[in-house]
Order: structure tokens, then C-alpha cells, then sequence
């Protein structure tokens, strides 16, 4: 009878392990090489951090293009990855069909609707409450009185974080001008069409751009470096997701830098507890996995004063809501009368 | 709206204009010089992103951007004499071989820029401008269009030289020779083989130089698949221009114009959907292409390849 009595929550603990899925492998899947400064490589760095935290392997299949990805995910499946992580928009489609042809669960982004108990989890993520910081920093040190945003695409996580900058720039001086552009359709790599739209919108007054472009910001970056603001003062630069800070020639103002990490690890402890698909993932300024980068050219007193309203947002003493949709942007923005 | 109406504002536009335009015109005439020799070279997007590629990186390296521009040439004559062998000489489908060209280029200049830029990512400075005498006194017009990079002004200088070379040469008739009767040009003593073979790698060279002022004047940089489809749109320029290279400037001039319209529409803060602003530089191209596009005539051996001989 006392063996017996033993064997109750021995079987019980062999059970609930027996439950827990075994995770020995994740894999990374990425449209351009992880090496960009931004979202790739934020990705990828991400991933690898978020393996080596739970003792998991992973792979990493970068520069795999725009275009279809069905291939390369059945390869993955094939060599038995427990999980697959399609680290770009354009992968919405081909991967939950792979992850319901294979049997293997996928992460995706921007499709928050898209949740499948075990198979299918979304990781919309937005740095709308550090893009508001930015907003508000920006509408300090403007000196022309006004700032622009310039994108490659409006994906839902830009859109929102071009929101929170606006709402962040009119917080801060109602009067500032936000000029708004959109470089092409989804001109992600267009780096001729990111240094002239700047060119434009720099000649227009604005003397702090807000970029959003992932290969195209470079061409961002070097519209910046080369053209004065309206009034002759330097003009600079806010990222997004990467730190650019070791590229930088003096226009880099800050960034709004990502660290997917804790939402990779959340994702490995869901597979783990079977709770995968169950939920969405998020990044938030509490735990830094949303942070402003310092930088030489950013003024110590304004600074201090976004760090003081960091700190305000973390309390829950101002609110600012994701904004998704581009025509929601479009109305934050300075509009013709 | 008021920010639409300053000097600096409106030079920028024109600028834009000229910036988007002067590849596509590069890339337009390469192309349909290629056309008239009767080769349908779709691989022309490759050629543009070889060359800005290797533009660039002489560039970089030499810190000269004319010898920049000599790497772009180099670049786009190389992809293209893979083209020459491949469809002129070995008479392969020149449209499967365009594309596959056009991937292999990705691939590669993605493949090279990862291990030689992808952790510095170097930004070449501002170009330098030949202000033209008195003409850049005009307001507003004059430092855009007169302001430019002397490139600008050569290629401009070309389509003058390409129109003169097309109507009044013998050079000129042979390329059209073989486009329309490759074997009367043959029976003639002419060298189909060798004409189709010439201007193909002018078409590389062209649209070399066009991805070289892309990455070198547009951009100041390199980055993977950046030229984004500018061959493609040399491609219709060329086919809707009807072998003249004036109609060939006006289509790239149109095209950069509308381009930079959209930005200023944008940043004018107009009430119009972003989506549908971005669609006008294609509705512009379509549009060309339902008013004069039915005229559009096309070399009679387009696209055939020529063996002596067969029938």
C-alpha cells in the first residue's frame, strides 16, 4: 500500500513530462541576409540569443527572398526543426499551409488573427511606445520646425510606430509639421528611391527624419549626410529595430532599437508547455526589449526629460495605442488645408 | 501645401525627376539598340544590378566615380557577353536566358555585398555638379536641370548620337538589317552573328553604366536588388519608344517625373490614398502604352535567333 502510495505522484510527474514537448531545434527563416542593421539581423541575433537562453538549437536560413518560401520550410521540416520562424510578411501565406502540410508549428508576423492552438502563433510586434519617445525627442531638437517620416512599405508594425512617432512629435509642440512619404510599394531594397524621397522631403523643411526602410534606410541615411535643413543646420536621422550607431558619421539622432529575444524565448517555453498558438507575443519598453538608442548628437537635457516620460509610460501615466492601419497614419500627419 | 511652393522644394523635385529618369534612359537605349538587332534582351534588370554593383565598388575602392562608372560598363559588358554567347552565338531562348541572367545577378551581388559590405556598408560622398554658365541662373529650373552631374549631360549627348547613328549610317541600317532580315544582311556580307553579338554588349555596357549612376549618384551605396525592376521599365521604354531615342528620353523623363510627383503629392499631405499615388508612375507607363502602344512596331526577327542557312 505505500508503494503504492509512492507511485501516484511518481506516474504524475512521468505524465506531465511525458506532456511537455520535447524543443531541440528552431529555425529562422529571413527575406534578406542577417546582416542589415535591422530587422533581419535583429532577427536572427534575436533567435540565436533566444537558443542559447533555453539550450536550443538553431538554424538560421537568411536571404531567402520576397518571393516564395514553401521550399526551403519543407526543407526545414524535413530535417525535423521543432519550430519555424517566417521572419517576413510576404510569408504569411506559404507558411501556415507548410505548417499544416508538415505537421511542424510556424511563427508569423502581422497576422494577429492567424492563431492555431499548436501550430500557429503570431508575433505582431510594435515599437509604437518607443517611436513615441522619438516623436518626442524629435520635437524638441527640430530647429525648422519640422520633421518627416519616409517608408519603404507600410506593414502594420511600421504603420504603428510611424503613428507613435507623430503622436509623440504633436505631444511635444503641436505646431511641428510631420511630413509623410511612402518611397514605392513595398521598396524595401530601394535605396536610389530612400535617398531621393529624403532628398524631397529634407528640401521641404523637415530637419529630422523618421526612416522606416530596411535596405532603402541606408539610401535614407545618405540623404541625411549629404543635404543641409532649409534653415543650414545638420540634418539627422531616427532608425528603427537595429542599432546603426557603428555606421554612423554624426546624423544618427537615436533608434528605436527591438530585441525580439524575450518573444523567441516565450515562444520555445509555449512549444515546451504545449500552449503554443494559444497567444500573440508583444515588445514593450518595460523590459527593454524596446529601448531609444543614445547617441553623440541627441541633447543630455532632452534626454533626461524622454527618459523621465519612459518611465511615465512604464507607470502606465500616458497611454499610447498601436495604430496599425496607413490610413490612421495618414490622419496623424500634416495635412494640406 | 505652402511647402510645395519653395525654391529648394521644387528643385528637389526636378532633381528627383532627373535622378529616377537618367537609368531608365541609359537602360532604355541599351535595350533598344539590342531590339533592333533583332535580340529581345530581358536580361537587362541583371545587367543594370551588375553594374551597380561593380560601379560601386570601383568606386569605393578608387575613390573616383568616373572609374566607377568605367567598372559599371565593365559589369553590365560582362553579363552581357554571357547573353551574346549564350543566345546570339548558341541561339538559346533569349527570354529564359534574360531571366536566368537577371536571378544569377541577384544572387551573386547579394552573395558579394554580404561578405564585402554587409558589416560597413560604405556611403560614397556627394557627387560633384558642373554648373552649365548662365543657365544655372534661372530660378528653380536652372540648378535642377543645369546643376547636374556631368554624366547627366552625356547621356543626354547620346541620345543625340544614337538618333544620328540610327538614321543617317550605314551602322545604323545594318543594326536594323538584322533586326528585320537577318539573312539579306547575311547574303549582303554583313556579319549577323557579330552585329547581334555588338549590340547586345552595348546593351550591357548601357545598362551598366545606368546601374552604376543608380548606386553611385541615386543611392551613394550598394545594397542587394536594389536596381528593383528599372530594366524591366528600360524594357517597355524601349519597345514603346519605336526605335527612337528621343521617344526613349521622353518615356524616362515622363516616368522619373511621375515618380517624384508621388512624393510631393505625399508630402503635401494630399488626401488622396498613398496607394493610389504610387500607382501613378505605372498608370503614366500604361497609359503610353494604350495611346501609342498599338503602333508600337517591333523588328520583324525579334527575338529569333539566326543560323545561316536554315530555313
Amino acid at each position: 500500500m505505500r508503494h503504492l502510495l509512492y507511485s501516484i505522484p511518481l506516474a504524475g510527474l512521468l505524465a506531465a513530462s511525458a506532456m511537455a514537448a520535447d524543443v531541440n531545434s528552431i529555425a529562422i527563416l529571413t527575406p534578406e541576409k542577417g546582416s542589415d542593421f535591422g530587422w533581419n539581423q535583429q532577427g536572427v541575433d534575436s533567435a540565436k540569443a533566444a537558443g542559447e537562453a533555453t539550450g536550443v538549437e538553431v538554424v538560421v536560413a537568411d536571404g531567402l527572398g520576397y518571393g516564395d518560401v514553401r521550399a526551403p520550410m519543407r526543407e526545414l521540416a524535413a530535417e525535423g526543426v521543432d519550430l519555424m520562424i517566417a521572419h517576413a510578411s510576404g510569408y504569411n501565406t506559404a507558411a501556415p499551409e507548410i505548417a499544416q502540410e508538415t505537421g511542424v508549428p510556424v511563427a508569423i508576423v502581422d497576422t494577429p488573427d492567424g492563431l492555431t492552438e499548436g501550430l500557429i502563433a503570431d508575433y505582431t510586434l510594435s515599437g509604437h511606445e518607443g517611436a513615441y519617445l522619438a516623436g518626442r525627442l524629435a520635437g524638441k531638437m527640430t530647429t525648422t520646425g519640422t520633421v518627416g517620416i519616409v517608408v519603404s512599405g507600410e506593414p502594420p508594425s511600421w504603420n504603428s510606430q510611424s503613428a507613435g512617432f507623430a503622436e509623440g512629435v504633436k505631444a511635444e509642440n503641436p505646431d511641428v509639421k510631420v511630413l509623410y512619404a511612402v518611397i514605392g510599394p513595398a521598396a524595401y531594397s530601394d535605396a536610389a528611391g530612400g535617398n531621393r524621397v529624403t532628398t524631397s522631403v529634407i528640401a521641404a523643411g523637415a530637419d529630422i527624419i523618421f526612416g522606416q526602410g530596411n535596405g532603402s534606410s541606408f539610401g535614407m541615411i545618405q540623404a541625411v549626410e549629404t543635404n543641409k535643413a532649409t534653415d543650414g543646420s545638420d540634418t539627422l536621422f531616427i532608425d528603427v529595430i537595429g542599432d546603426k550607431g557603428s555606421l554612423d558619421k554624426g546624423h544618427l539622432l537615436t533608434s528605436v532599437v527591438w530585441d525580439m529575444t524575450p518573444v523567441y524565448t516565450a515562444m520555445i517555453e509555449d512549444l515546451k508547455n504545449d500552449t503554443f498558438g494559444t497567444t500573440g507575443y508583444a515588445i514593450s519598453l518595460s523590459d527593454d526589449s524596446v529601448k531609444l538608442l543614445k547617441t553623440p548628437q541627441v541633447d543630455a537635457a532632452a534626454w533626461d526629460e524622454v527618459m523621465a516620460l519612459r518611465d511615465q509610460i512604464i507607470a502606465g501615466e500616458i497611454t499610447v495605442e498601436p495604430v496599425f492601419d496607413a490610413e490612421d497614419v495618414r490622419s496623424l500627419v500634416t495635412v494640406t488645408e | 501645401m505652402e511647402a510645395l511652393l519653395t525654391a529648394a522644394f521644387l528643385s528637389s523635385l526636378l532633381t528627383g525627376a532627373i535622378v529616377a529618369g537618367i537609368p531608365l534612359l541609359l537602360a532604355g537605349l541599351g535595350e533598344q539598340m539590342s531590339e533592333k538587332a533583332g535580340v529581345l534582351n530581358i536580361g537587362i534588370e541583371g545587367m543594370m544590378l551588375a553594374g551597380a554593383y561593380l560601379g560601386f565598388l570601383t568606386a569605393w575602392t578608387s575613390s573616383s566615380i568616373w572609374l566607377g562608372f568605367l567598372g559599371g560598363i565593365a559589369g553590365g559588358i560582362l553579363v552581357a557577353a554571357l547573353m551574346a554567347l549564350l543566345c546570339v552565338v548558341l541561339r538559346l531562348n533569349q527570354i529564359v536566358i534574360g531571366i536566368a541572367l537577371t536571378l544569377g545577378v541577384e544572387g551573386m551581388t547579394a552573395l558579394l555585398h554580404h561578405f564585402q559590405f554587409s558589416r560597413t556598408y560604405p556611403r560614397l560622398p556627394a557627387p560633384d555638379r558642373v554648373d552649365l554658365p548662365f543657365l544655372t541662373d534661372i530660378p528653380v529650373l536652372g540648378p535642377s536641370l543645369f546643376g547636374r552631374h556631368p554624366l547627366v549631360y552625356l547621356a543626354l549627348i547620346s541620345v543625340l548620337v544614337l538618333a544620328f547613328l540610327y538614321r543617317r549610317t550605314n551602322l545604323g541600317l545594318t543594326l536594323r538589317a538584322a533586326g528585320e532580315k537577318p539573312a539579306a544582311l547575311d547574303v549582303a556580307g554583313g556579319h549577323v552573328i557579330a552585329i547581334r553579338s555588338a549590340a547586345v554588349l552595348f546593351t550591357g555596357g548601357m545598362a551598366g553604366l545606368g546601374g552604376a549612376y543608380m548606386a553611385n549618384i541615386g543611392a551613394g551605396l550598394f545594397i542587394p536588388y536594389m536596381t528593383g525592376g528599372a530594366g524591366f521599365i528600360g524594357i517597355v521604354l524601349a519597345m514603346l519608344a519605336r526605335g527612337r531615342p528621343l521617344w526613349v528620353l521622353a518615356g524616362a523623363l515622363i516616368f522619373g517625373a511621375a515618380l517624384s510627383l508621388t512624393t510631393a503629392l505625399q508630402v503635401a499631405g494630399s488626401n488622396i490614398p498613398t496607394d493610389v499615388i504610387q500607382m501613378l508612375p505605372f498608370a503614366a507607363v500604361m497609359l503610353v502604352l494604350v495611346i501609342w502602344g498599338r503602333r508600337a512596331r517591333l523588328p520583324a526577327a525579334l527575338g529569333v535567333g539566326y543560323e545561316r542557312g536554315a530555313r
